[in-house]
């Protein structure tokens, strides 16, 4: 059984990979709430760098084809959504729907917006181990109070162990459907009741015997974790970090 | 030897009234090396998900180590190594190294404890060289050895294989038979459930049958194997030549 899915860690020793996760989350949140405000430029000067790193460290989302559709797809919803709902100079019209000049560069700013925070989420997916990123949110969570820091950082850890898990068995169930001629089917309500109820269910047995596992060795929510110490270079890729953030939020 | 496990008139009832155990009773010794035999739905894995308290009994009682299971069940978890059929389901860890590591990071060791014990593990499976693999991309009998790494790196004395063979090959099995018996050679009680007999059986001594939930057949393999078809269970083929010439590593 070779690679499934693309949304999973995959071991490397890149400087993303060796960066103190409490920094890669706080950029993570910094710079996906500067993808809401940026101006195109600024997107731009956050898109091709991230896209560079991404390449270098190897861990650039590698999601089949057929999976990046589903992405495509939510993509193309969004931008026609824009385009026809932006008032603007008409530059298509089909029947009622008008689509604006303005309406089509909204469209696109907020599919590049989009992309490039699936593209930082990937990334640090990829390059940060789940028992880290458990540590790393626990750390943030642990001085804010009523909040129960280990259970929602172990919560956070858990999710991202069991999404390439489900992503396994939509592709398996997908495939089993497709091997039977499902696509002969047009009825999408057919298709979704028939593709949803298995695929559930799969997944809850999937995770069932995943758990089992877990608690046959000994599986406590409070358990070692890894050890995070940031050093100099960490600091500094902080520091790198904000005065790109700075720039992007001028440019 | 002293029994490592005691079992007494275990009786479990599902949720839906089924009776999966009608009253068990077994002692184990330590050291010794058992395979529990019968067809689906006999009752094997209800039997073995007692033992490390994933499964908890309507009555009687199990004892690890002269200890209750469900007494202590962390202490039966650490001594009772479970190796489930589906070795995929059993991948927690990222790479290898992270996999093995998840049990000695449930009982809150140091970090050097469990970095000594993973590399430990590893080692006795022939694995280190794979340590930073994503265990998926591993072949089948890899990742059977790798289950045995992640529950030897909590240093059990007691292994308990559910059906290893499953959808191995050739190879794979050879990979699999070799690590059990090494592990048995070094001192590890076995408990290995199969409805394939003819993979181990030369290597075993003592042979279980279970039907209905019940034991109907204990003793030595050499004896109860001719009546293995009562039990569901295929009879080896080449018994003519004696057990032991059935051993898949000869």
């Amino acid at each position: 059984m070779a690679e499934l899915t693309g949304f999973h860690y995959r071991p490397g020793s890149s400087v993303l990979h060796r960066l103190d996760v409490r920094m890669k989350l706080a950029l993570l949140a910094v710079f996906s709430a500067a993808c809401l405000h940026a101006s195109s430029a600024g997107l731009l000067l956050l898109g091709l760098p991230l896209l560079a790193t991404a390449l270098i460290s190897r861990v650039a989302p590698s999601v089949p084809s057929r999976e990046l559709r589903w992405l495509g797809l939510l993509l193309g919803l969004v931008f026609v959504a824009r385009a026809v709902s932006t008032d603007g100079t008409a530059v298509l019209s089909m029947g009622t729907f008008v689509a604006s000049r303005e309406g089509v560069a909204d469209g696109l700013k907020v599919c590049l917006r989009l992309i490039l925070v699936f593209l930082m989420g990937s990334m640090f997916v990829a390059s940060t181990r789940p028992g880290e990123v458990k540590a790393g949110v626990q750390w943030f969570l642990n001085p804010v109070p009523f909040v129960p820091a280990e259970r929602t950082a172990t919560m956070l850890g858990l999710i991202v162990r069991f999404i390439p898990l489900i992503l396994e068995e939509v592709s398996r169930t997908t495939d089993a459907q497709r091997a039977r001629a499902v696509e002969n089917r047009r009825n999408p309500v057919y298709r979704m009741v028939t593709f949803g109820i298995p695929l559930l269910r799969r997944i809850f047995e999937t995770s069932d015997r995943l758990v089992l596992a877990m608690e046959a060795r000994g599986y406590a929510e409070s358990r070692t974790g890894p050890e995070i110490k940031a050093g100099r270079r960490d600091w500094a890729a902080l520091a790198a970090g904000g005065g790109w953030l700075a720039l992007i939020l001028v440019v | 030897m002293p029994a490592i496990i005691q079992i007494e008139n275990l009786v479990h009832r599902f949720a839906d009234g089924t009776v999966g155990l009608g009253g068990v009773s077994l002692e184990v010794a330590e050291g010794a090396f058992v395979i529990i035999a019968g067809a689906n739905g006999s009752g094997k894995t209800t039997l073995l998900r007692h033992l490390n308290g994933l499964l908890r009994p309507t009555s009687g009682t199990v004892r690890v180590g002269g200890v209750s299971v469900t007494d202590n069940v962390l202490r039966a978890r650490t001594l009772v190594g479970m190796m489930f059929q589906d070795a995929d389901s059993q991948i927690v860890g990222e790479t290898v190294y992270a996999d093995v590591a998840f049990g000695p990071e449930n009982l809150k060791l140091g970090r050097a404890e469990i970095d000594r014990r993973v590399q430990e593990a590893l080692a006795a499976t022939g694995l280190v060289h794979l340590a930073e693999k994503r265990p998926h991309l591993l072949s089948g009998g890899e990742k059977r050895r790798l289950a045995i790494a992640g529950v030897l790196a909590m240093q059990p004395r007691v292994l308990v294989f559910d059906e290893p063979f499953s959808n191995l090959d050739y190879p794979g099995v050879r990979q699999v038979l070799e690590q059990i018996l090494k592990l048995h050679r070094s001192g590890q009680t076995i408990l290995l459930t199969t409805h394939d007999l003819e993979k181990v059986l030369a290597h075993a001594d003592r042979l279980v049958f279970m039907r209905g939930g019940r034991i109907e057949g204990d003793g030595p393999p050499h004896v109860l194997v001719a009546g293995a078809e009562a039990y569901g269970v295929k009879r080896p083929r080449v018994l003519g030549c004696g057990v032991k010439a059935l051993s898949w590593l000869n």
